[in-house]
């Protein structure tokens, strides 16, 4: 099996990496906080993605086990890892969102260039 | 330039990171670690050891209920820090502030959104409790019933005038319910330990079955109206009130 | 079976989220159960503490679900020293609590002993947890809650610092998360000792060497090394002093314990080239770090900067990787945190009592403010690594661990790096004592408050004791140290 066979099996996970780097660009190269805040979580979707692809299966339910529900299900334990992921996301999102409206008050831009001036 | 830079360094950390992850176990193979694993009991006792058939639930608030925990912790200190860090600008703290000014400018909002939203906020309301009460059966928990409570609270505070829905920001600004989650946490912990003899376990016998939905039960609570309370406030704090 | 594992976790936290609810019925009423809630954690953790010494690490199934279907609590002699540090910095914090009161606006000083209390027990979750994603979960407590606490300092900067600081620090900690999915993904499972045994890094190639590198990264960010420090300097300066003594001594220690966690996960396949990377990355961080402090007029970036040369030194003596290093290492872990709250409290007294943050302002404040100025020379002299106090034993097993694996290269920097640190806190013990004031405020200042200059003496003392009583650690750590060796 080739390279790119390989990659194509995983295209997924591919998809994940490509996702994490477009988030680390954006909290590198974007000057805006609100971008970089941004570009963090890009950063964490791809991170969820990743994990939740790895929990499921070929022809795969959700892992809801009652009578009606046939086999195979996909594997519980990435959606509850993702779910407490999301949560820590949406909590630092808020306090940076915080941050961000105190430096605004502060210096008047949110400009990482321009917030470097008034150092 | 230093876009091209930036752009350049992660192609340059891509790269490596894309030839690691196909050489991965397939994802979706029947026979991969991810499902042979833990992942297989808990698929096979799973819903008879915790009793949540939606075994997301049952590895939430069962087997890896000390993550919730923390989690519920993680929510708990945005608050604390939100509270402590961002000062309230009421009539007085918004003078000395220079650019932004304190809060927002008044909203006017259209009578056919208000009637809108005043008509589906009690259905709005019923689904975010029954995603609470519900979520060991389908899809849903805690966490999902108390964003729609924390965002039901959110429209209503934007689209409705200040009298009526007085009673929502006092509500989410009741420590004790903001505590909701830990506090149930505590409660089904010390629980557990008297019951089981371990911290967070939940009695296996058959006879206190309705014991161990009631400690469920009850984190999903704390977790649902503590968790909306939360955002709810987080929101109003944000806003300048 | 006994349940203080997971009181020493769950009594923080809930004592915290209750904080604000308690704050209702008084001030005083708070205080008094911030340090309540910090003895009852005390307690369970000299418990537990002393069950490691006489039986070995043990682990504490949650919710009765063994491993690795359940969550496993974990305890071993690096908990006990990262969760007994962690305590010390809680004590002098509560007792410390009224000087933060000043910065904070109104209504917020519940909420800030409540991100106190949150910030230890996720410390110490993240000491006694078994179970990576847990690790994730508990590292992410006490990061929030960093980044909140930066936020409440000196509001000119604070503001700007906790949010570049909230961005490396989230970035690290996606890195962290990805790198536990890529290893779960291999494994199927999220306890550390499951995934140790099932990883064959060999047969798993690319895919485990991208999870190792992922976790290395993350948690030397965490950590501080150079060239990852930026954004400790401007977070660690504007905090409020105890936030920095905390975050200084503590916070970036997890980072330390990530490492060592990875270590254990890892253990035998490809330490070697990497404890060299690790070796040298050390020893840059220690030259380069000193070499910032040098330059430093703030009281406050000077500590900042030699926290990043001493990370530098714990991270070389983990790289070298030999019985004596890592042993130096350990020490230098739990002496460097009494030695930078020390300083951190002092300078904080100093800086509350005089207004004034440079090393030129602050000229003669050693006369005015005797006993502050006393603990802080204790402090350098511990920092700089002079015997008897605390900085020496580290540094000092360290070097002979270098000369030990046949690396006197490694020993010839541990030896300058202690004396760059000698010469820029020269440059502090010259302006406290040998220039006359040049500030007014200066002239009429008086000493620090006794509630501030208990702790502060109290710490001065363990950094004397730690440097005379070196044996007691060390003998607590050994067996600790050769498991992870011999791995």
């Amino acid at each position: 099996m080739t390279e790119v066979d390989a990659l194509l099996q995983n295209i997924d996970y591919a998809a994940a990496v490509i996702l994490f780097c477009i988030g680390l660009y954006v909290v590198v190269a974007k000057g805006n906080l609100i971008k970089k805040l941004l570009g963090l979580n890009i950063m964490e979707t791809a991170v969820f993605a990743f994990i939740v692809t790895s929990g499921m299966v070929d022809g795969g339910h959700a892992p809801i086990v009652t009578e009606a529900a046939t086999p195979p299900f996909a594997s519980p334990l990435p959606h509850a890892l993702v779910l407490t992921g999301i949560v820590v996301a949406v909590s630092i999102t808020a306090l940076a969102l915080a941050l961000i409206v105190e430096v605004y008050r502060r210096y008047g831009t949110i400009e990482a260039d321009e917030l470097r001036e008034t150092d | 330039m230093k876009r091209a830079l930036a752009a350049a360094a992660m192609v340059a950390v891509a790269v490596p990171m894309l030839v690691a992850v196909s050489a991965l176990p397939r994802p979706g193979a029947p026979d991969g670690p991810v499902h042979t694993q833990v992942a297989a009991r808990y698929l096979a006792a799973g819903a008879a050891e915790t009793g949540a058939p939606n075994l997301v639930t049952g590895v939430l608030l069962g087997y890896r209920s000390f993550d919730t925990f923390g989690e519920v912790m993680i929510i708990f200190t945005a608050l604390a820090a939100v509270m402590a860090a961002l000062p309230a600008t009421g009539a007085d703290g918004a003078a000395d502030r220079q650019p932004a000014g304190g809060g927002l400018p008044a909203i006017r909002v259209s009578p056919l959104v208000a009637f809108v939203v005043r008509f589906t906020s009690p259905f709005i309301a019923a689904f975010a409790l029954w995603v609470i009460l519900k979520g060991h059966l389908f899809p849903g928990g805690g966490f999902q019933g108390g964003a729609i409570l924390g965002a039901l609270g959110i429209l209503l505070t934007i689209v409705l005038d200040r009298r009526r829905v007085w009673p929502l920001p006092a509500v989410a600004r009741s420590r004790l319910l903001q505590a909701g989650g830990p506090l149930a946490f505590a409660v089904v912990a010390l629980a557990g330990l008297w019951l089981t003899g371990y911290v967070l376990g939940y009695p296996a016998d058959p006879a206190l079955h309705a014991v161990r939905s009631l400690m469920m039960l009850l984190l999903e609570v704390g977790i649902g109206f503590g968790g909306g309370a939360i955002i709810l406030a987080l929101f109003l704090r944000l806003r300048g009130d | 079976m006994t349940p203080w594992l997971p009181l020493v976790v769950m009594a923080p936290l809930v004592g915290g989220a209750l904080a604000p609810v308690i704050a209702i019925a008084g001030a005083r009423l708070l205080r008094a159960w911030s340090l309540a809630v910090v003895a009852v954690t005390g307690l369970a953790a000299l418990r537990l503490t002393l069950e490691v010494a006489a039986t070995g690490p043990f682990s504490y199934p949650l919710g009765g679900f063994k491993r690795p279907i359940g969550i496993e609590l974990r305890f071993d002699e690096f908990s006990a020293a990262i969760l007994f540090m962690t305590l010390i910095g809680g004590l002098a914090l509560t007792y410390a609590g009224r000087y933060a009161i000043r910065g904070l606006p109104a209504g917020g000083q519940p909420w800030f002993q409540a991100l106190m209390l949150i910030n230890l027990g996720g410390m110490a979750g993240f000491a006694v947890t078994g179970d990576l994603f847990n690790l994730f979960v508990f590292m992410e407590v006490v990061s929030v809650s960093s980044y909140a606490l930066v936020a409440l300092g000196d509001p000119r900067m604070a503001p700007l610092a906790a949010f570049r600081y909230l961005l490396a620090g989230a970035a690290s900690s996606v890195l962290i998360l990805f790198s536990i999915g890529i290893l779960y993904a291999l494994t199927g499972s999220l306890n550390m000792a499951d995934v140790a045994s099932r990883l064959d890094v060999e047969a798993d190639g690319m895919p485990a060497i991208l999870a190792l590198a992922g976790l290395l990264t993350g948690f030397l960010l965490k950590a501080a090394l150079f060239p990852l420090h930026t954004w400790l300097p401007d977070a660690h300066a504007s905090a409020p002093s105890p936030v920095s003594a905390v975050l200084s001594a503590l916070v970036v220690k997890l980072g330390i314990l990530g490492l060592l966690r990875s270590w254990q996960i890892f253990a035998g396949a490809g330490w070697a080239p990497l404890g060299e990377l690790l070796a040298w990355g050390g020893a840059v961080s220690i030259v380069a770090g000193a070499g910032f402090a040098l330059f430093q007029q703030d009281l406050k970036r000077l500590l900042a900067y030699s926290t990043v040369s001493n990370i530098g030194y714990i991270v070389m003596g983990l790289g070298i990787a030999s019985q004596q290093a890592v042993m130096g290492a350990s020490l230098h872990v739990l002496n460097h945190a009494l030695i930078k709250s020390t300083l951190f409290l002092a300078a904080g007294a100093l800086i509350h009592q005089t207004g004034c943050r440079t090393l030129y302002e602050l000229r003669g404040a050693g006369r005015a403010m005797p006993a502050t100025s006393l603990a802080l020379t204790v402090g350098v002299i511990s920092v700089v690594g002079l015997p008897p106090t605390a900085g020496f034993p580290g540094k000092w097993y360290i070097a002979l661990g270098a000369l030990d694996a046949g690396r006197p290269v490694f020993a010839v920097v541990a030896a300058a790096g202690g004396l760059l640190a000698f010469a820029y806190y020269m440059r502090v013990l010259n302006a406290l004592y040998f220039w006359p004031p040049t500030h007014e405020r200066v002239l009429g200042v008086r000493e620090a408050p006794v509630s501030m200059l208990v702790p502060v003496l109290l710490l001065a003392l363990c950094c004397l004791a730690a440097g005379v009583f070196a044996r007691l650690p060390m003998a607590f750590l050994e067996p600790a140290v050769s498991r992870l060796v011999g791995m």
